[in-house]
């Protein structure tokens, strides 16, 4: 696990112009993710982390608007800040460097598409070269297939006639001349030379119009059947039980566990560098959230990835994350390793927050008080008023983001940055 | 104790109709057979995952539905309960029953009877934004079961009002405002305080901490135990949360699949679960203690679909204890010791040794 | 409880409501549209209320459009605006300035009314199919359907023509009627089966006695009336349809089940509950229908089917046109005779449907806030 930061947020800044008034979603976040780890992002409804999510995709719906502070993404294809990216440069970014799955998986398939269709549209938009390539190169295979085939049959022939009677004086062709007859006789039947060259010329000028209107007429059976392959093998990955069956399926026969492994699928189909896991397990049953996460982490370590996964569930983060940040009404307040977080948490809404989880036998805590609306919210640090340390400096200004232990940042006017 | 609330052998099932006339082809078992107890002033948790019918039972109990068969007895005495079911057993069709059940069953009851019944049973939504008509103003929603019952009317009843919101936590400001207006937990707190307005004597509390953040559903758990203690309530918790059913419930209840597996104290459940089921349910729930992972995945497979339930015990194939009597017969649910019962062929055979 | 305590208290639960449309006016004076539809409309329901003083009533009954007889005996084609006649004449010499301005208020007449009645019909068979599902469902839909199948217009001009000019009535007739409601009434109540038979006995014997005993009373209808019952008999199923799938929308919300669940009775549900969260859709229909309405009227009218010949109607003062615009010039020397009722009719149909608009536009938000 490297040390660098793969996706670094820094003051990003998020507001939405409605009609009730401006609603200042995200107020300066502060947010860092490495290669390869799973960073769990906990907050209560309303403080920002699905905005979070969405702004690192510049997917904010209108009125919506990043207005202020940088993404920079270290990684892949594209790098830069991603806020100035050009629409080309986020499109070849969304989906294969990073990708998002939801809470609500059948609200995010389209009810009238099979999952293999969904599935197929996501890998064509970003591995289409790599899929006509191996339809090409598999179109190859079988022709040379073919030919060693029949040239086998054919020297077989002409050995028994050779061993054979020679009044059967029948023209005996050599072995190297390939007959059209035997071909055709070929349970296999190859694809034309009309679809490779589609192929061929799809994958030399894939934006060119009269190609793809060429490509349109043919009935391009090798490239379907690699496309199927693919996705069943993507399928298969996320363990699903017997995944061609599945494929042909359409969303609403599916049940929850399923329609998230089936959206796991197609954001990790073009392996990603980053997956954002907005809530996946909060609508599920408990036992299948158990074989959701279990299946996050796997893949994350089979590939590579790393994951933002957001939620409320603390359990959840305890179980699978590597390191926790934790947001309250539009701010990072605190981000440190999960063990660290459990153990020695700084920030009085973490403390609370871990103090209010109802444990058996003891008196329920809660924190005082209720979120802030963010049309006008408090100035200075926003938890101030149902924090029990508050000081008068909470009131006026704003708390930085601070490192206050080795990996472990809080914002909170009760410590101050390393020395 | 006594029995505040007893159900035997509830059944609800919903057809399926298909064909061209709507014939009933296959039905949802949604409540297969339930039979449990509830005593006076206590907090009964019913846990179990999507599709095993907690939501539908506690529905039926309340007589949202009408059920296929079985009977509900609320608040009768012993021994005419004990009666009807040994009439039930030994001579179903004696006049004697039919009348006892007219007076005793709730299952039964039409009109007055029915109405009647609302009063003393009331039910708290998950979803709180959808349990109260946006349309109407907090107090309106409130004094809804007043007026109805026709326990109070008018300045009378605006007193019970904000007499109850005072109670579960909320200013009188709240009474002239729509419920969209308010938090999460605060229109939560609104449903309960319909739910109390007219004084019930038992509360069905499906999922009402579900919807609500973290950190408010402490204070709501409060609230729940306050109000139990003050009123004399009795709570049927039902809930796929674990964690929270740990806390405030008295005794506990799993089902899968329209049937009860295990029931016992919460303490015997959630330390000594004997059903492979409840074991597996409960390694699965995950705890905000980052030292102690789950090493693997406590339950493979899905919930099957309630229409065709498997054969013999529902559970068998995805129990990793399954055996070949499993397959065929239904486990009854048996004591094994310490009011803890449990339906497994594995721990029957070995109580019964 | 004093009346002054209940007043106080009436008010005070109001604010909130009032709050509510206030942001809805507030949402409605963004939109340039919908404020000028709704300046047209005010502009229309002054011109209506203000009527008998811009062109005072020169008979009885103020519908009656005045002929300039002095004119008439000279020629009978209509003649373009002068002074006497500020927008001309109509033929036969009937002021078309008047016809206009006391036109205004037979369209709000027309379009309330006709509106109206639909609305009500529809709202009941509509939201009892719904609620109660199943058979009834499945009838009143079929019948629904069945009078959806005729072409309106078409249908409409039929009844218009084959309404009998008076309705004969008996006391039979009225207790048949009374029955229907009452069957209708018992089924939202409370469906009890015994009184429900007792029911469809005296329907059964009414119509028995409708047919034994002489029909003497005469009810009578006239012509404008006849085409207004017309179209609210074609207009009624589409508002059913609509509702109906609001109401199926709302039968399975929570909070109606919340409300079975406390002890309401059906028809309480219905009221309190089911129709004020599924009517908006079905009033920003009604709103846009008025001014269709008065189109389907003017067409009516425009084929001879609509109210008699000297009534102030927008739609009459257009059907007269028909016989002068044979050939060209005519056209242009005519023109003032359809163009002006014309300007008024497409001015009152395109304020309606901005209103309309501005209220669907509105209401979709509210809704959605909550």
């Amino acid at each position: 696990m490297s040390q660098e930061n793969m996706v670094d947020i820094r003051d990003l800044e998020v507001k939405f112009y409605t009609y009730a008034g401006v609603v200042e979603a995200l107020d300066g976040v502060n947010l860092f993710i490495k290669r390869g780890e799973i960073l769990g992002l906990v907050g209560e409804t309303g403080c920002g982390k699905s905005v979070t999510s969405l702004s690192i995709m510049m997917l904010i719906p209108p009125p919506g608007k990043i207005v202020g502070g940088r993404i920079l993404y270290k990684h892949g294809s594209e790098q830069g800040n991603i806020l100035a990216m050009s629409a080309d440069s986020l499109r070849r970014l969304r989906g294969k460097d990073i990708a998002m799955i939801f809470q609500e998986p059948r609200a995010y398939l389209n009810p009238v598409y099979t999952v293999e269709d969904q599935i197929g549209e996501v890998i064509l938009v970003h591995r289409r070269k790599e899929i006509l390539q191996n339809a090409v190169s598999n179109i190859e295979k079988k022709l040379v297939e073919d030919r060693r085939l029949v040239l086998e049959k054919q020297r077989v022939r002409f050995e028994k006639q050779k061993a054979g009677n020679e009044k059967d004086k029948v023209k005996l062709e050599e072995p190297g001349a390939l007959l059209e007859k035997e071909v055709s006789k070929l349970t296999v039947k190859p694809p034309s030379n009309f679809e490779v060259g589609i192929y061929e010329r799809l994958i030399r000028s894939p934006r060119s119009r009269s190609v793809a209107f060429q490509a349109r007429f043919s009935r391009k059976r090798q490239f379907k059947k690699e496309l199927r392959k693919e996705v069943v093998r993507v399928l298969r990955s996320v363990e699903i039980p017997d995944a061609e069956r599945v494929a042909r399926m359409y969303p609403h026969e599916l049940s929850g566990g399923m329609a998230q492994r089936v959206l796991i699928a197609m954001a990790l189909s073009c392996n990603p560098t980053l997956l954002i896991a907005d809530e996946p397990t909060t609508n599920l049953d408990v036992t299948v959230q158990a074989q959701i996460l279990n299946l996050i982490v796997t893949l994350k370590n089979s590939l590579g990835s790393s994951i933002l996964y957001i939620t409320h569930d603390l359990g959840v983060v305890a179980q699978s994350c590597e390191r926790v940040a934790v947001m309250y009404a539009g701010n990072v307040v605190e981000t440190a390793d999960v063990f660290e977080t459990f153990s020695k948490p700084l920030h009085p809404y973490t403390r609370a927050l871990l103090k209010s989880i109802p444990r058996p036998g003891e008196p329920y805590k809660s924190i005082a008080g209720i979120v802030p609306s963010l049309v006008n919210p408090l100035r200075g640090c926003r938890f101030h008023d149902r924090c029990e340390y508050a000081m008068e400096i909470c009131r006026k200004t704003k708390p930085p983001f601070l490192e206050v232990k080795p990996g472990h940042y809080v914002a909170c006017h009760l410590y101050g940055g390393l020395k | 104790m006594t029995n505040l609330l007893q159900l035997s052998n509830l059944k609800k099932h919903y057809p399926i109709r298909g064909g061209v006339f709507q014939r009933r082809v296959a039905s949802v078992r949604a409540v297969d057979g339930v039979s449990l107890t509830v005593q006076k002033e206590e907090c009964f948790g019913l846990v179990g995952e999507s599709g095993c019918g907690k939501t539908t039972l506690g529905k039926t109990i309340l007589r949202l539905f009408k059920p296929d068969s079985g009977s509900i007895f609320f608040d009768a005495p012993e021994d005419v309960v004990e009666e009807i079911i040994r009439l039930k057993q030994k001579d179903p069709r004696s006049r004697r029953l039919r009348a006892l059940r007219r007076q005793y069953d709730v299952a039964t009851y039409r009109g007055v009877d029915l109405q009647s019944l609302r009063r003393k049973m009331q039910i708290v939504y998950q979803d709180p934004t959808t349990s109260l008509d946006p349309r109407m103003l907090v107090k309106d929603v409130i004094a809804e079961p007043l007026t109805v019952q026709g326990i109070a009317k008018g300045e009378e009843a605006k007193k019970m009002v904000m007499e109850i919101l005072e109670r579960v936590g909320m200013s009188d400001r709240a009474l002239y405002r729509f419920p969209h207006e308010f938090s999460g937990g605060q229109r939560q707190r609104i449903a309960i305080a319909r739910a109390l307005v007219s004084r019930p004597k038992f509360v069905i509390l499906d999922e009402p901490t579900s919807s609500v953040d973290v950190s408010v559903r402490a204070q709501l758990l409060n609230l729940f135990t306050d109000l139990q203690r003050e009123f004399g309530l009795t709570y049927m918790f039902i809930s796929h949360d674990l964690s929270i059913v740990e806390c405030i419930s008295h005794r506990v209840a799993i089902m899968y699949l329209g049937k009860l597996v295990e029931y016992a104290v919460t303490d015997e459940i959630f330390h000594n679960p004997l059903h492979p089921y409840s074991q597996a349910l409960i390694a699965s729930v995950p705890i905000p203690d980052p030292t102690r992972r789950r090493k693997s995945v406590p339950l493979t497979g899905e919930v099957p679909s309630p229409v065709n339930p498997p054969m013999g015990c529902r559970f068998h194939p995805r129990c990793p204890i399954a055996m070949d009597i499993c397959k065929k017969k239904e486990p009854e649910l048996l004591d094994a010791g310490k009011e803890h019962y449990v339906a497994c062929h594995a721990v029957n055979s070995l109580t019964e040794t | 409880m004093s009346l002054k305590k209940r007043w106080e208290n009436f008010r005070v639960g109001m604010r909130p409501r009032i709050a509510e449309w206030r942001f809805m006016l507030k949402r409605i004076g963004h939109s340039y549209l919908a404020v000028a539809g709704l300046l047209i409309l005010l502009a229309f329901v002054a011109i209506a209320v203000l009527a008998p003083v811009l062109a005072p009533a020169y008979s009885s009954d103020p519908f009656t459009v005045p002929q300039d007889r002095a004119l008439a005996a000279v020629t009978p084609s209509p003649t373009p605006p002068t002074t006497a006649h500020i927008f001309g004449t109509i033929d036969e010499q009937y002021d078309l300035y008047y016809a206009c301005i006391w036109g205004t208020i037979t369209a709000f007449r027309v379009g309330v009314l006709v509106v109206g009645a639909s609305l009500v019909v529809g709202l009941i068979i509509g939201t009892v199919a719904a609620f109660y599902g199943g058979i009834l469902d499945e009838a009143l839909m079929r019948f629904t359907d069945i009078i959806i199948a005729f072409p309106g217009l078409v249908l409409a001009m039929v009844l218009a023509i084959a309404f009998p000019q008076s309705i004969p009535m008996n006391l039979s007739m009225v207790m048949l009627a009374g029955s229907f409601i009452a069957m209708f009434v018992l089924l939202v109540f409370r469906p009890d089966r015994r009184l429900m038979l007792v029911d469809l006995l005296i329907i059964v014997f009414s119509l028995y006695s409708v047919f034994s005993f002489p029909l003497d009373v005469k009810l009578g209808l006239s012509q404008l009336d006849k085409v207004l019952l017309a179209i609210t008999i074609v207009g009624w199923p589409g508002y059913a349809r609509v509702i109906r799938g609001e109401v199926l929308r709302v039968k399975n919300e929570d909070y109606v089940e919340a409300s079975r669940a406390s002890g309401s009775s059906d028809f309480r549900t219905i009221i309190r509950h089911i129709l004020p969260n599924s009517m908006y859709s079905i009033l920003i229909v009604a709103t846009l229908d008025i001014g269709s309405i008065v189109l389907t009227t003017a067409a009516l009218a425009f084929i001879g089917v609509g109210a008699p010949v000297n009534y102030a109607d927008w739609g009459q003062a257009i059907s007269r046109a028909q016989n002068w615009i044979s050939s060209g010039d005519l056209i242009i020397k005519n023109a003032h005779v359809f163009v002006i009722p014309g300007l008024f009719i497409v001015l009152f149909v395109v304020g309606w449907n901005l209103l309309g608009d501005a209220l669907r536009d509105v209401l979709d938000p509210m809704l959605r806030r909550r």
